[in-house]
């Protein structure tokens, strides 16, 4: 898995690529909750790169999701590639996240 | 003779592993054509739910553990054991179900990975394994649970 933190102008954009899983997870965890303070609008997690995600990566947007709401900035999934999609839906998780497409 | 379409994997409780079990989940899975294109990624994900569990609640992150997988298939069924030698899984958690979440207040990070088993597997159960610890077994009637929603148990 990689994660690229990028500030596009008030919002922090966290790219990842590669799976997401317990292995892995914590360093995505990382990013997101470093970004979520510093952002003075929003954080914006691009998935179209994500090959594979599990619970672990669930848990850690669900994580941002709440440290965005405390900081009352917008977190938003931007791009969920199918695999990503499919794991929020087994999840029910599906209809709780802002999700972007272009 | 051996199970038709068996398969058994011992494992060290690294989670450096996990790709690659669920690269062999899936290859097996492709090499006896025994699930649906689309089902396929459901059970490799609930397999790797279930082996992440095993490395991270029942031996705590330790890393020189060993998990032992069990896949077999007959006309019917399939049926994933996942086993470790580690701490039990506390009761409460057995009786864990998702809940319907549909706003940000509700939810809890956390928690997920046997209520997506249960989503994936027509049935997902608990035991003791064979030398303490748990061991999980997951049946999946073949041709039978259809879609991501859960609701088609037979």
């Amino acid at each position: 898995m990689k994660v690229e933190s990028e500030v596009k102008g008030d919002v922090i954009v966290i790219r990842v690529e590669g799976d997401v899983d317990l292995y892995s997870s914590p360093e995505l965890r990382t990013a997101v909750l470093k970004a979520v303070p510093r952002a003075s609008a929003g954080v914006e997690v691009d998935l179209g790169q994500v090959t594979y995600m599990d619970s672990s990566g669930v848990a850690t947007l669900v994580e941002g999701l709440r440290s965005a709401n405390e900081h009352e900035v917008r977190f938003t999934l931007s791009e969920p590639s199918e695999s990503v999609m499919k794991v929020l839906e087994l999840a029910r998780l599906d209809s709780v996240f802002e999700v972007r497409r272009s | 003779m051996a199970d038709p379409a068996g398969l058994r994997l011992e494992v060290c409780s690294d989670p450096r592993l996990l790709g690659l079990i669920r690269g062999v989940v899936r290859s097996w899975m492709d090499a006896f054509d025994l699930v649906d294109e689309k089902r396929r990624h459901e059970v490799v994900l609930a397999v790797d739910e279930a082996c992440s569990n095993a490395m991270r609640h029942a031996y705590g992150g330790r890393c020189d553990e060993t998990v032992d997988l069990a896949l077999g298939a007959s006309d019917e069924w399939l049926e994933i054991t996942v086993s470790d030698r580690g701490r039990p899984c506390p009761p409460e958690c057995l009786r864990r179900e998702l809940p319907r979440v549909t706003s940000a207040d509700d939810l809890r990070p956390g928690g997920l990975g046997l209520g997506l088993m249960r989503q994936v597997f027509d049935e997902v159960r608990l035991c003791s394994g064979p030398e303490g610890g748990n061991c999980v077994v997951l049946r999946l009637r073949r041709g039978g649970k259809d879609g991501v929603d859960g609701e088609g148990r037979v």
